[in-house]
């Protein structure tokens, strides 16, 4: 295959990395801001919330992907054995776990003045978590979430090892396929990952910048 | 399930493969510190072409997975170069400078934080600014960036890996041998996973202990 | 051969801050025509609304900012030249700063002695001395193997003046030496100010200390804008001074000052 045709291979890979990685962020969403919240407010059940960090601080992700896929796969084929669902899981709550350190850094930083300035206009805890802090916690976090959405683009490298057909196993794949190539693949796909993080952390960036000096904060 | 465990000829294996995680891991972090702060230093102070090359350097090592940097460090660069290269140490390299893209911006924060007045204070008794960076700068950033180092160790230890994918012998590929040798799939992960854990969570430990003990009160470093 | 120890001619001096659009930056024009000379011996006193650009003219003097036209001169060096080492220079020149700005990871002890080291490249022994003495001079023997953390406001500005001296500079420059200071705590900082004033020490203070200023300032001069308005001893300013504006300022501030 000649340059072209190989980077369209590889780019037919990209909905793939995508949807990983966007499933696993909402995922992430999901899991990490109700766990920074229930860190912060519900201080007795919040270790709960710290050993779930430190599991997915302390294990590699390839090793949970193989765990998971080919350790539980064989017994619960649904929905274990589908790999993309494996892969959207892992770096999902991989993600819930890094997600929650941003929301809760976010949530200190936002202050408990909101909180308390919303029961006095007679919201309860829940309510006024759910109208005053969250839109200002993610305010305050699009810096940290824009590096974790583009590790989770990045991550997704690692869904070569379930053999998901994404970037970087077509990479690979490529570099099997005569003739002998060992430069163009790899090069077209570091190329095709940078063009993909680079975008997203910029706008998000400017995003919440201009948000934040709006509200002030 | 875990008869295996009892078996000592699996032992070496675990052990190679634990040896070599931990040294590309420690390599890497620490030489990913020592150039990303030169690099930091470099962004500060210098010129475009300078701050240039630095943002192209970092944008390509922050913005590729590691896992690709790899595979570029082990097939393209001695096909290009037209030389066999010990994929042992390209590994140790790419780890280093990998790491050395993300500490750059942990470094950078961390002078920041204090840069301003500690160079005014610095120079207003004579020191010039290398001095000062010498003697008043980084002795306080390297304290300031203590938990951001700690993560960046976290991550890299998870990366790699990795390693293993490339036909080298770290914790994980111990795991696909140990798994192809006794089919057990589940048992053997989790104990892989387990050693994982227990390395990461302990080096972190002593690493917060470390920062507790070090670190400049007053001052943290809000991580961006 | 000057008489001057320090002499500042047509200094001018102008910032950006930068605002989050482009269109938001705004241009301080903090120094416009600054001209000031300070013989040995001399305790004068810069005052004036804040904003007016009494700081970023005291910096410019010490070259910690960089003026864009006018000279500066140490004695006889001309410092705004090119090619002038100006770290030989700002070690003639003892700065202290309204935020203090100790280096924090190091004891009361080690900031005094780190520029004798490491600048003066004095052997250990003597320099441990030298900032002993300095450290006794401001009387803050008690902290001296504490760190700046461990310290009250007053007792972390003593050190910072004792750093500033320690190197007998031919000058100490103070910006706002107790502003950031708790009220209780500046009385400390003053009397170490009045002491090294009876000393003889060459001294340009930038501050709004009046009842400091009144005492101790041989010559008081106000700033505002940019310029400086008027000069001349601390009687005039408190009895009758010639312009309006020092007259205004006057006013209000010996309305305010209730600690006398």
């Amino acid at each position: 295959m000649d340059g072209w045709q190989q980077l369209i291979f590889l780019l037919e890979g990209v909905p793939l990395t995508l949807s990983i990685s966007i499933f696993s962020f909402l995922i992430g969403i999901a899991v990490g801001l109700p766990l920074a919240f229930i860190r912060v407010y519900e201080k007795e059940i919040g270790f709960v919330v710290d050993a779930y960090e430190k599991i997915w601080r302390g294990i590699p992700e390839i090793v949970l992907l193989l765990l998971i896929y080919f350790g539980l796969g064989p017994y619960f084929p649904f929905p274990f054995g589908n790999a993309f669902f494996v892969a959207c899981f892992v770096l999902g709550l991989r993600s819930g776990a890094n997600q929650s350190q941003i929301y809760r850094g976010a949530i200190r930083g936002v202050g408990d003045e909101q909180m308390i300035a919303g029961s006095s206009v007679g919201f309860s805890k829940w309510n006024s978590i759910w109208h005053i802090m969250i839109p200002q916690v993610f305010t305050f976090s699009t810096p940290g979430l824009a590096s974790e959405y583009a590790l989770l683009i990045k991550d997704s490298a690692y869904v070569y090892v379930i053999g998901l057909a994404e970037v970087t196993t077509r990479s690979l794949q490529l570099k099997a396929m005569p003739p002998v190539d060992f430069v163009t693949p790899f090069v077209l796909a570091a190329v095709i990952y940078i063009a993909l993080t680079f975008p997203i952390a910029f706008t998000l960036d400017r995003w919440g910048n201009r948000r934040k000096k709006k509200i002030g904060l | 399930m875990f008869e295996w465990l009892f078996d000592p000829r699996y032992y070496p294996l675990i052990l190679q493969g634990l040896t070599l995680t931990v040294e590309i891991t420690l390599f890497g972090v620490f030489l990913g510190l020592l150039l990303g702060t030169l690099l930091a230093i470099g962004d500060i102070y210098g010129g475009k072409l300078v701050r240039g090359i630095i943002a192209v350097y970092v944008e390509f090592f922050r913005g590729s997975p590691l896992f690709v940097q790899l595979l570029i460090a082990v097939y393209t660069v001695p096909a290009i170069l037209n030389l066999q290269i010990d994929h042992y140490l390209l590994a140790f390299l790419v780890f280093g400078l990998n790491s050395a893209g993300y500490q750059k911006g942990y470094m950078k924060g961390s002078m920041q934080t204090i840069l301003d007045d500690q160079m005014a204070a610095g120079t207003s008794v004579g020191m010039s600014k290398v001095q000062t960076l010498r003697h008043v700068i980084l002795p306080q950033a390297y304290r300031i960036v203590i938990p951001s180092w700690t993560n960046e160790f976290c991550s890299l230890t998870k990366s790699t890996s990795t390693l293993a994918f490339i036909g080298l012998l770290d914790l994980t590929g111990a795991g696909l041998s140990i798994k192809g040798a006794t089919m057990q799939i589940l048992p053997v992960w989790i104990v892989i996973g387990a050693i994982y854990l227990v390395w990461i969570t302990g080096f972190s430990k002593i690493m917060d202990i470390i920062y507790e003990k070090k670190k400049i009160p007053g001052v943290e470093l809000i991580m961006q | 051969m000057t008489e001057y120890v320090m002499e500042a001619r047509h200094v001018y001096k102008t910032y950006r801050i930068k605002g989050t659009k482009k269109e938001d930056t705004k241009i301080v024009e903090a120094v416009k025509d600054v001209s000031l000379q300070i013989r040995k011996g001399d305790i004068k006193l810069i005052f004036g609304p804040s904003g007016s650009g009494k700081s970023t003219f005291l910096r410019c003097m010490a070259m910690l900012d960089i003026p864009d036209k006018g000279e500066i001169y140490l004695g006889d060096q001309c410092l705004t030249k090119p090619g002038v080492d100006l770290n030989k220079a700002r070690a003639r020149i003892g700065f202290v700063f309204q935020h203090i700005y100790l280096f924090r990871h190091l004891t009361a002890l080690g900031n005094v002695e780190l520029a004798l080291r490491k600048v003066l490249k004095l052997p250990k022994e003597e320099a441990r001395k030298r900032a002993l003495a300095a450290l006794e001079e401001v009387k803050v023997t008690e902290c001296i193997n504490k760190y700046p953390s461990q310290l009250s406001g007053g007792q972390a500005q003593r050190v910072g003046i004792a750093r500033a001296i320690v190197r007998s500079p031919d000058i100490i420059l103070l910006d706002e030496p107790t502003s950031a200071l708790d009220p209780e705590l500046t009385g400390e900082v003053i009397d170490t100010l009045r002491d090294l004033a009876k000393e003889g020490t060459t001294m340009l203070i930038v501050s709004h200390e009046m009842p400091f200023a009144r005492d101790v300032a041989e010559e008081m001069i106000f700033y505002d804008e940019g310029h400086i308005i008027e000069t001349g001893p601390p009687s005039l300013f408190f009895n009758a001074p010639n312009t309006d504006r020092a007259k205004q300022f006057m006013t209000r501030i010996i309305n305010r000052t209730t600690r006398e």
